[in-house]
């Protein structure tokens, strides 16, 4: 059933079954089998063919990252914070928006391969790679933007429970310890989710390659053979990872949300910032895949076989009621926090709006509603690859605005109004870029170095679907294959 | 009983006592001066890891209120109030406080140095906050630096030397005095900025006029239950802050009695206005009128017949004049008629103006009204200070411009400076920097590299306050005669000499009357020969019955001061029987708005290169490191200007840039500009920023002599630029600018 | 059944110092910012990073203006600083235990060489009292010869906050133990109260009726703590008079 849309079919087509098994296998990767050997090398081929447009944006990147990471981060270490925008009231500023906002795009990558796969979602099976990789990638920059925040950096261990010789312990009242302890299982666990279905893929990558190539898959992989026993273990260990990620993934969120929800600031002291913050990171991280889908198909070689408009299609869906939750639950805690009455949640509310942050407030709802909402209804537009991309940019601006205006902007307004005073960015701008930046030149790497595609996956799936003729009619079937 | 006294309560008392002595003898008899050395090589009586505690005076103004300056290791750590010295009981304002910056600032004059006037006494760096700004080495040792001034001294005549001093330390004043009287050079002039808004001269002359006798009144703001002030920023530098601040806690000192009122008339809420329980925004220039007024008012609700003094005024006439309804004066009057103990002060900008005699003596008859001459929370002469046979006041703006114009005209032809930074302080129209180009040699002691010390020819550099001897006198704030004592409480940080001993030596050099004049070893000899007459003094705090042991008390308590009441009580008799000007102030330029320069209570004359007070926020802005004009925001919105424009303000004698705060609590038809910021050299921390007011006066007087700084008018206009000035406060939170709703 | 009598919260406490300010008195003139900064080593920042709210003032006195010209007045000036809560919000969220509670003096206790600068104390202290050291601002020699040698000198990353000048506390407390007494009322005192020249800062112990500062609690009668309703249970007592 799933991936295949019976509605979209008109009824006087039944006549021509030919055609119609036709146009099923133009428009689903799952009833449109290549021979194993010949997808193989697809994939193979679309890891070794590089364009020189690939390079010089390689570079471009690199020096991106190499100014605006690493060396404005190293001015920062050496300076202090006075070179970020960071001040009195707002303590907080773009490095904390930028880790909730790597944070969120890396939930899309749990959510599409783990959630999917347990419900069995079949159009999941070629992006699931594509997502996992945005999961690590996305962990690695939020580790970053959390580390340029601390102060003193260079302590950033203390935060760890490690044997000390003063019995010293991380405080375990604090979120921020929650935190810390949440966003590493998550990296550790998340890695590990993208390594094991890696690991047939590494195998074949192996048994293809040469030279340097053939070491390190060989390497990766294990020694995996591809014997029944292998892949029973492995089944069962994604079974396993797939199940516990999922209530890791909602744990990440949910307690990145309560550093702000366990404050007492006005604002910020909400209960349902669970939910709002792990639906925010689903709303950004679903249009940070479908960006990353649209990039991939449109640059890598052989990718419009693996990815086609009914996976942007299914994508743009979920990202269309995932707006909407996040809709109700924007709309549900501005409610109860406007409702409450008091008088700093009102002052701050207002300044939301009408303060000189004001346009921003109104960008975030247009971003994260209205557009999704306006263009995604139209299943034409939201199986268009350009379309789709530009929905997800704006989504993500819209989220990134909306951290920024629960971190930054929230923060300028407090019980004490002496203090109250804009935040203005500093040394955050080019180190925010050079983590997008990083993000990137990591992902165009990966590209080259891991099957972006996980081949078995697809093929499995393929074994899986038949095109069935009962008389004219053209039937899906699918075998259950667990 | 000696049975029971063990060895360890021996020596628990022998640590006791060898602590408690040390601290409360301060300085070794033996030793003049602290050395600071190696943590192994400590003086003797420091124990590592122990502090000492000096009592010396604080001489960031010219109240005297006695410190105590915490030592540690041969360093100066933290000064506290002397809590003995009955001028502060222990209490110190921000200025005090910020001393230490003083003593350890980053640029200071290092030693003696021969200098071509005009250059620089440091390097200047781009950033004064990154970057050194290093300060000039000494180019001559102080055995030439004695010769020299032993030269000038004997190279010309004695009318042709004139020394100029600051309003600290009085014991140098006190020698430079013994100098001129018996050598006949030229009697040394005072003069400091504050003593030029606080428009002594005015009080004194008004005080000579009514009572008949010259002197500073003394205002019993803490036995007072209500208090009309007429400008008197008495809680910010006014006379003696510190102590008229305990007066002022007096006052509503709610256990004790009933909360006391003040009432305060200005144009431009002071930060005393804004503790006032009332602040009247008058008319500048009509405070004599509206004093007088209010004395009728309440005279006549009294009943019984006018007296002279207030016969000729107008009430309604004064109402109009001042823009205070007459309800309202009729309702201040009444206050001031009821009340068991109405007080009124005269001060600040109210006596800076062309009629500012009149105001003063309006006010001090006020005080008639009350009856509350020489009684509690009335009015008083302040303690003639020990050792003093009259009042002194610093000279008035009048005679600086006539000492000026003696220089200018080669009059003089060795001028030596002292504690005062007149090229800054003084109005530019007087143009006391032109006219140094008449003096043949400055010779500047300067502690810090100011202005005037780089119009010298000579910077022979005096210690700081802490490293010095000396004492001040107390001339208002306490009940008691006081003679606040200094001493170094550490040795001196650089090559610097004091002052009174590069005279004293250079005075036997000179040899002759000069010899004879200052016969002593040291400037500790010269403090001894003029402590010693209040050994005999009754009534004192301590008495001692040799020199030696009452100078070491006279250090260790950081002073002596009577233990009785000694204010005076003015002669009233024909008070209500003089006849008052009700007159108005005359104001000097174009301009359409009355001009109130006003002293930086956390900067006053001399704070501008100590770091920490620069961070202070302005007691009423909040603005930090910069000048600012206040400008109401009513005036402000007519003008088209908003917070941070820079505006010229343009007056018959100058004009200054400098960006706009909008002042919700200055008149209309007012602005204001602080006085301590806008140097052109006096350390990093100051030179470069803001702007000096003193630019836009022109020299013009009141009949006392005292400039008519409050008197000018001058106009706005704008220049399109910005400088964002720097506030602690949120303009948001507290003008609710950029909340998107615009108060 | 639980009686309402019963129910305790287990983050109460009595309090041991604390501080009485009368803000009726209290004439801004900034005496107690200038030496607490004197006594507890803080630096300042300059022109520009302290007009962006990075002063490092452990006190500031806050007014604001209540009507429109001419009927304006300012408000009661009201020094602000570290209430030393005794259910302080700032301490359950620091993750390196850098802002902890002193059992013994029932102060909030920063530990600068523990602190590694997530600021989260400072985001939570609804009294914004905390100042962060945003740089290693310059000290100039030979400014530096005035450091407190009782106070640690903080450097760039560090949150720091005032301390109720607890090495006075100390200090009063190893005299008095080397003579064999208890600390006496009043024998010392903060840099602030010491310096307030309208004397409208007093401070010592609140747990002890016959204290200067009980005594003034009791007399005042209408002391306001101020965000009480939130829980921290601060140890500074305001009172507006007027």
């Amino acid at each position: 059933m799933a991936g295949y849309n019976k509605k979209a079919e008109p009824a006087h087509a039944k006549a021509e079954s030919h055609s119609h098994a036709e146009h099923l296998r133009e428009k689903h990767l799952m009833l449109d089998p290549l021979p194993r050997g010949q997808m193989n090398s697809m994939v193979m081929e679309s890891m070794y063919e590089t364009s020189w447009k690939f390079w010089v944006v390689f570079a471009i990147l690199s020096v991106i990252v190499a100014y605006g990471l690493f060396y404005s981060w190293g001015v920062m270490i050496a300076e202090g914070l006075g070179v970020a925008g960071v001040n009195r009231p707002s303590y907080w500023g773009i490095f904390l928006v930028n880790t909730v906002f790597w944070i969120g795009i890396s939930h899309a990558g749990t959510f599409i391969s783990a959630i999917l796969r347990v419900f069995k979602a079949e159009f999941r099976r070629p992006f699931t790679r594509a997502a996992e990789l945005m999961t690590t990638f996305g962990l690695v920059q939020a580790g970053f933007s959390v580390f340029m925040h601390m102060g003193r950096v260079w302590l950033a261990y203390w935060l760890m429970p490690y044997a000390n010789q003063r019995m010293l312990w991380p405080n375990l009242h604090s979120p921020l310890t929650w935190d810390l302890l949440a966003i590493t299982t998550y990296l550790l666990s998340s890695t590990m989710y993208l390594f094991l279905p890696l690991i047939p893929d590494l195998a074949m990558a192996r048994d293809r390659s040469t030279g340097w190539r053939k070491t390190f898959y060989k390497t990766l992989a294990l020694g995996f053979r591809g014997t029944e026993g292998e892949w029973a273990h492995l089944r069962n260990a994604m079974n396993i990872f797939a199940f516990a990620i999922i209530p890791v993934m909602f744990s990440v969120h949910t307690i990145v949300s309560w550093d702000f929800a366990a404050a007492t600031r006005p604002g910020w002291n909400s209960s349902i910032f669970g939910p709002y913050f792990v639906i925010g990171a689903l709303h950004s991280g679903m249009g940070a895949v479908i960006m990353v889908l649209a990039v991939v198909r449109g640059t890598m070689k052989h990718m419009k076989y693996f990815i086609r408009a009914e996976h942007f299609d299914g994508i743009a869906k979920l990202m269309l009621i995932i707006s909407m939750a996040w809709a109700y639950f924007f709309f549900n805690d501005y409610m109860v926090q406007w409702y409450g009455g008091d008088k700093w949640t009102h002052q701050l509310l207002h300044f939301h709006e009408a303060g000189p942050m004001g346009w921003m407030w109104f960008a975030m709802l247009i971003f994260n509603i209205a557009v999704p909402w306006a263009v995604l209804w139209n299943q034409k537009w939201r199986s268009t690859p350009w379309i789709v991309f530009i929905v997800g940019f704006f989504i993500n601006v819209g989220m990134w605005f909306e951290r920024y205006i629960i971190i930054p902007i929230s923060l300028s307004i407090n019980r004490m109004p002496f203090t109250w005073r804009l935040y203005e960015p500093g040394i955050e701008i080019p180190l925010g870029i050079g983590t997008l930046a990083f993000f990137i030149l990591l992902y165009m790497g990966a590209s080259k170095l891991i099957p972006l595609i996980p081949v078995w996956e697809v093929e499995e799936g393929q074994m899986a679907h038949e095109l069935k003729q009962f008389g004219r009619e053209t039937v899906v079937s699918v075998s259950e294959l667990e | 009983m000696s049975n029971n006294f063990s060895r360890r309560d021996f020596l628990k008392l022998a640590g006791v006592g060898a602590a408690t002595s040390a601290i409360l003898t301060g300085c070794g008899p033996a030793s003049r001066y602290v050395k600071r050395e190696p943590y192994m090589l400590m003086p003797e009586y420091n124990y590592n890891g122990q502090s000492t505690y000096y009592a010396t005076t604080c001489r960031e103004c010219a109240a005297g209120c006695g410190l105590v300056v915490r030592t540690s290791q041969g360093r100066a750590i933290k000064a506290e109030g002397n809590a003995n010295n009955p001028l502060n009981l222990g209490k110190t304002c921000a200025r005090g406080q910020a001393t230490l910056h003083g003593l350890y600032n980053p640029n200071r004059v290092r030693g003696p140095i021969k200098h071509k006037r005009g250059d620089r006494l440091y390097e200047t760096a781009a950033d004064p906050f990154e970057d050194e700004f290093k300060d000039a080495d000494s180019n001559m040792n102080w055995d030439d630096a004695t010769q020299t001034v032993a030269d000038a001294l004997k190279k010309y005549k004695p009318s042709e030397i004139a020394f100029l001093m600051g309003t600290t330390s009085d014991h140098l004043f006190d020698l430079v005095a013994d100098l001129s009287t018996q050598t006949g050079i030229t009697p040394p002039v005072r003069f400091g900025a504050l003593s030029m808004f606080e428009s002594r001269a005015t009080l004194a002359k008004a005080a000579e006029n009514l009572f008949g006798e010259s002197g500073l009144p003394f205002f019993d703001v803490g036995g007072a239950q209500v208090v009309f002030s007429f400008g008197a920023n008495f809680l910010e530098t006014w006379l003696s802050p510190v102590s008229y601040t305990r007066g002022f806690a007096g006052l509503r000192e709610a256990q004790k009695k009933q909360r006391g009122k003040l009432i305060q008339f200005e144009s431009r809420m002071s930060s005393t206005a804004g503790k006032a329980d009332e602040w009247i925004p008058i008319r500048p220039g009509t405070e004599a009128l509206v004093a007088l007024a209010i004395g009728r008012l309440a005279l006549e609700m009294r009943g019984g017949p006018l007296p002279r003094a207030f016969s000729d005024i107008d009430p309604e006439d004064a109402a109009s004049k001042s823009g205070i309804k007459i309800e309202t004066l009729q309702k201040l009057a009444e206050m001031f008629a009821n009340s068991t103990g109405a007080l009124a002060i005269p001060g600040g900008a109210a006596l800076g103006q062309s009629n500012g005699l009149a105001v003063a003596e309006a006010v001090l008859t006020l005080n008639a009204v009350a009856d509350n001459f020489g009684k509690p929370g009335g009015v008083f002469f302040s303690a003639l200070a020990p050792n003093q046979a009259m009042y002194q006041r610093p000279a008035s703006v009048k005679e600086m411009q006539d000492f000026t114009k003696k220089l200018a005209d080669g009059k003089i032809k060795v001028l030596f400076v002292h504690g005062v930074n007149p090229v800054f302080e003084l109005p530019a129209v007087l143009e006391f920097k032109k006219a140094l180009d008449g003096v043949e040699q400055v010779i500047s002691f300067a502690t810090f590299p100011d202005e005037t010390a780089l119009e010298a020819d000579f910077v022979f550099p005096d210690h700081h306050g802490l490293e010095s001897w000396g004492y001040q006198r107390v001339v208002t704030g306490s009940a008691q005669p006081v003679l606040s004592g200094s001493q170094p409480v550490v040795s001196p940080f650089y090559d610097t000499r004091a002052t009174a001993d590069v005279l004293i030596a250079a005075a036997q050099l000179a040899g002759g009357k000069f010899a004879s004049a200052l016969p002593f070893k040291d400037e500790v000899e010269f403090l001894q020969s003029k402590v010693a007459p209040l050994m005999s003094e009754a009534d004192g705090f301590f008495s001692a019955p040799d020199i030696n042991t009452f100078m070491a008390y006279f250090q260790q308590y950081g002073g002596w001061w009577k233990t009785t009441d000694a204010r005076l009580v003015p002669t009233t008799a024909d008070i209500f029987n003089r006849s008052l000007k009700a007159t108005e102030a005359e104001f000097a330029g174009e301009g359409e708005f009355f001009f109130v320069p006003f002293v930086s209570p956390t900067i006053a004359e001399a704070g501008a290169n100590k770091p920490w007070l620069q961070e202070l926020p302005d007691p009423t802005t909040t603005v930090m490191w910069n000048t600012w004009v206040e400008i109401n925001p009513v005036t402000a919105e007519e003008l088209g200007l908003v917070d941070d424009d820079v505006v010229k303000i343009v007056s018959e004698a100058g004009e200054l840039e400098l960006p706009v705060y909008r002042y919700p609590a200055i008149r209309p038809d007012t602005i204001a500009i602080p006085f301590g910021q806008g140097h052109t050299a006096y350390g990093r921390y100051a030179e470069g920023r803001g702007v000096n007011p003193t630019d836009l006066l022109g020299g013009h007087f009141n009949e006392a002599g005292d400039l008519a700084f409050a008197g000018m008018k001058v106009k706005i206009e704008k220049t399109g630029k910005k400088q964002p000035l720097s506030r602690l406060e949120s303009m948001m939170g507290v003008y609710g600018v950029g909340l998107g709703e615009e108060k | 059944m639980i009686r309402p009598e019963e129910i305790k919260m287990s983050t109460e406490e009595t309090g041991k110092w604390g501080m009485v300010i009368d803000q009726d008195i209290c004439t801004g003139c900034q005496a107690c910012v200038a030496a607490c900064a004197m006594e507890n080593n803080i630096t300042f920042v300059g022109e520009k990073d302290s007009g962006y709210g990075r002063s490092m003032h452990w006190i500031r006195i806050e007014r604001f203006w209540e009507g429109e010209y001419p009927e304006v007045k300012m408000t009661p000036n009201q020094p602000m600083l570290c209430q030393q809560c005794g259910s302080a919000t700032c301490e359950p969220v620091c993750p390196a235990f850098a802002t902890v509670h002193s059992q013994a003096e029932q102060l909030n206790l920063q530990v600068y060489n523990r602190c590694v600068g997530t600021r989260y104390c400072a985001n939570n202290c609804p009294y914004q009292v905390r100042s962060f050291n945003w740089r290693d601002y310059k000290r100039p020699e030979p400014l530096s010869n005035q450091f407190n040698p009782d106070v640690t000198v903080r450097r760039r990353g560090v949150m720091e906050k005032c301390t109720f000048c607890i090495q006075r506390i100390h200090k009063a407390q190893d005299t008095a133990k080397s003579e064999g007494r208890e600390v006496v009322d009043g024998e010392f005192t903060t840099a602030c109260a010491q310096a307030c020249p309208a004397s409208a800062i007093t401070f010592g112990r609140v747990d002890d009726p016959e204290s200067l500062v009980s005594q003034l609690a009791r007399a005042h009668g209408h002391g306001v703590k101020h965000l009480e309703e939130l829980g921290t249970l601060p140890n500074v007592t305001y009172f507006k008079g007027g």
